[in-house]
């Protein structure tokens, strides 16, 4: 099974998400700030990154931690990333999955909170699935 | 405490707020010294004034050579009384030819420097923008205003050089020819700030006083005029004071002009920044006003996502099982959670609608056809879990207004006509364009319906029909008030027609672009 990074600030959110990705059977690491995460990922290679966008001290973070491992490090580039936010499509400078771009959203996929648990379990298969196959 | 010395104390005082200069009053004494008047004009707009100087030079080199041509037709001339022309007027016609297609040249080179230079910044969405993508490019040798700045220089130095040749040729004194000076005194006072134009005329009188002391004077020149008779004779003392009385009431003229032009201009120029600067603010509040809805919208919905996924994980078995009350109940805490989820972002919705001024809109062109396809995208997970099924006859017309709004607009009635809908319904799309430019959009269900007593009541913010609460529970009452809110905003008619119990149809009428080759 597959080691997970949750990087998100809501650490009760982050836990309901790590409890149900375990009884997947996967490993489940937490961190709660981009800083921290970029450490842990350096000490060990996640499968995937699960990613929140806004964060305490950057409301763009997320983004900036997804550009940082797309664009400046070659051994993070390849890691598929989900990126989990609160914000959407409906506000005018709102994102969602449509606005994922190799410069300014550089993630695999794109998750709205509140998420539905089933809907996490298929996107996190299936993206474990398409790195897998590409490697 | 125990105090680490090896820490150093860091200080941060917080800057006071940036407040919008107060405008000057009608009464204030505006004489153009203040900051804002000595601006010089924009770029965009010195760039476009030195094509109209160019383009008004033709007309000048085309006046010089005409009057060339009369050297052609002897009785012409002898018939008014005037002189031949001789080479002269081809002669300026020739260098200024000359000196124009230079200047065009220059021009378009600044024109070309400045499309080079990139696009401005505030072309990718706000909020978010990388900053290596702001990086300004640094291999232009020379700015576009720079360019632009010599060029009307040059062309001004150039056109008042010219010009005392004209005035020469055609009379210094005898005729009206030193008023053409007025023309550049009072375009400089338009193109440059007061310093800057006071040169120009300084500039005007300097070269009108040199052709005057080379031919009345100094008499170095010999005296020309466009007439062929003299009228005065120049030896004598009375007409001397006279030709001196003439040019300093010329000069006196010229002085008086600049002035009332400068003055002018100075005063347009600050109520142009004023404006300018308004406008910049009123947009710069209009962006930092979306990106605190955004987090506001982070702020207030994520703690709902953690206690909704926290009552998940019971519900869904994650920590043991629970008995069945309880679970009733943490059902009901999933349930709320959910619609608190979209009462808050309908919420935000709203006061964002209602808060934003009509000129802080960015409106753009909008195909019909694109925006109910992305919109029925979103809302097409809802339908399928519902059973709904679409049915389109969409053409595509042109819509202007801000996409955002008008998204947000059918995303409700289409989610509306969803959810309205009994299971395995049909929900109708059309849209079409009427002759007169307007375009038509319906959105129909054969879903539940609406009573007519409550149908003047369906836009009002959290009303929900008694029908409509049994059939849905999970919905906030405010989606029909953005939709009126965005409705009002862009002047769209919205025509309802329900029957109770077999359905409902929205017709929404957009205003005509103003500008119909818009139409795709």
């Amino acid at each position: 099974m597959a080691y997970i990074l949750i990087v998100d600030d809501d650490e009760d959110f982050a836990h309901t998400a790590a409890v149900v990705l375990c009884q997947d059977g996967h490993e489940v690491h937490i961190e709660l700030d981009t800083g921290d995460a970029t450490q842990s990922m350096q000490n060990r290679h996640p499968d995937l990154v699960v990613l929140d966008v806004m964060f305490p001290e950057n409301p763009s973070a997320g983004f900036e931690l997804a550009r940082f491992m797309r664009h400046k490090n070659n051994n993070l580039k390849d890691i598929p990333i989900l990126m989990l936010t609160a914000i959407n499509t409906k506000f005018p400078l709102g994102f969602g999955a449509k606005d994922i771009d190799e410069d300014w959203l550089p993630v695999t996929d794109f998750l709205e909170k509140p998420v539905d648990f089933d809907l996490l379990r298929q996107k996190v298969t299936q993206l474990l699935g398409r790195a897998d196959a590409a490697n | 405490m125990v105090l680490d010395k090896s820490i150093k104390v860091a200080t941060y005082e917080l800057p006071l707020a940036e407040e919008l200069p107060a405008p000057a009053s009608c009464g204030e004494d505006q004489s153009g010294d203040g900051r804002t008047s000595e601006r010089p004009l924009s770029q965009a707009l010195l760039a476009q004034n030195v094509s109209w100087f160019c383009q008004l030079r033709w007309l000048v080199i085309a006046i010089l050579v005409g009057y060339g041509i009369l050297a052609f037709f002897p009785g012409l001339i002898r018939y008014f009384g005037l002189r031949s022309p001789g080479m002269w007027p081809f002669v300026t016609a020739g260098i200024l030819t000359a000196s124009n297609l230079v200047f065009l040249y220059f021009a378009r080179r600044a024109a070309s420097s400045k499309a080079g230079a990139g696009q401005p910044e505030g072309t990718q969405p706000a909020g978010t923008a990388s900053p290596e993508k702001a990086v300004p490019r640094r291999h232009l040798r020379m700015l576009p205003s720079t360019i632009t700045m010599v060029n009307l220089w040059g062309q001004i130095i150039a056109d008042l050089l010219v010009l005392t040749a004209v005035v020469y040729f055609v009379g210094s004194m005898e005729t009206s020819i030193a008023f053409a000076y007025l023309f550049h005194i009072v375009v400089s006072c338009v193109f440059f700030h007061r310093r800057w134009s006071l040169i120009v005329t300084f500039m005007a009188i300097g070269m009108f006083a040199a052709c005057i002391v080379a031919e009345y004077v100094l008499k170095i020149l010999p005296p020309m005029s466009l007439f062929a008779e003299v009228p005065l004779d120049q030896n004598e003392p009375s007409v001397l004071i006279v030709l001196a009385l003439n040019f300093f009431l010329t000069i006196a003229i010229w002085i008086a002009v600049w002035y009332l032009a400068s003055h002018l201009s100075s005063v347009v120029r600050q109520r142009d920044f004023e404006l300018a600067e308004t406008n910049r603010r009123l947009v710069a509040a209009q962006e930092e006003r979306s990106r605190h809805m955004l987090v506001t919208t982070h702020q207030l919905k994520a703690p709902f996502a953690a206690i909704y996924s926290n009552a998940q994980l019971l519900e869904r078995g994650y920590c043991g099982s629970v008995p069945d009350e309880a679970m009733q109940i943490i059902q009901r805490i999933s349930a709320r959670c959910r619609r608190l989820t979209a009462e808050i972002q309908e919420m935000l919705q709203l006061a964002n609608l209602s808060s934003t001024s009509q000129d802080a809109l960015v409106r753009t062109r909008i195909v019909s056809s694109d925006l109910l396809l992305w919109c029925m995208s979103q809302v097409d997970p809802i339908a399928r879990e519902r059973g709904v099924t679409f049915k389109t006859d969409i053409r595509p017309v042109a819509l202007v207004g801000a996409e955002d709004h008008f998204k947000m607009l059918l995303i409700n009635l289409l989610s509306n006509a969803v959810v309205y809908s009994h299971k395995n319904g049909l929900v109708h799309i059309g849209c079409r364009r009427e002759p007169n430019g307007e375009a038509v959009l319906t959105i129909a269900d054969n879903g539940i319906g609406i009573a007519l007593d409550k149908l003047p009541h369906i836009f009002e913010e959290h009303y929900r029909t008694k029908e409509a609460v049994q059939h849905n529970k999970e919905s906030s009452g405010l989606g029909l008030a953005i939709v009126k809110h965005v409705a009002e905003r862009y002047r769209i008619r919205i025509r309802v027609q329900s029957r109770l119990g077999s359905g409902t149809q929205f017709e929404l009428t957009f205003p005509a672009p103003q500008n119909h080759s818009e139409n795709p």
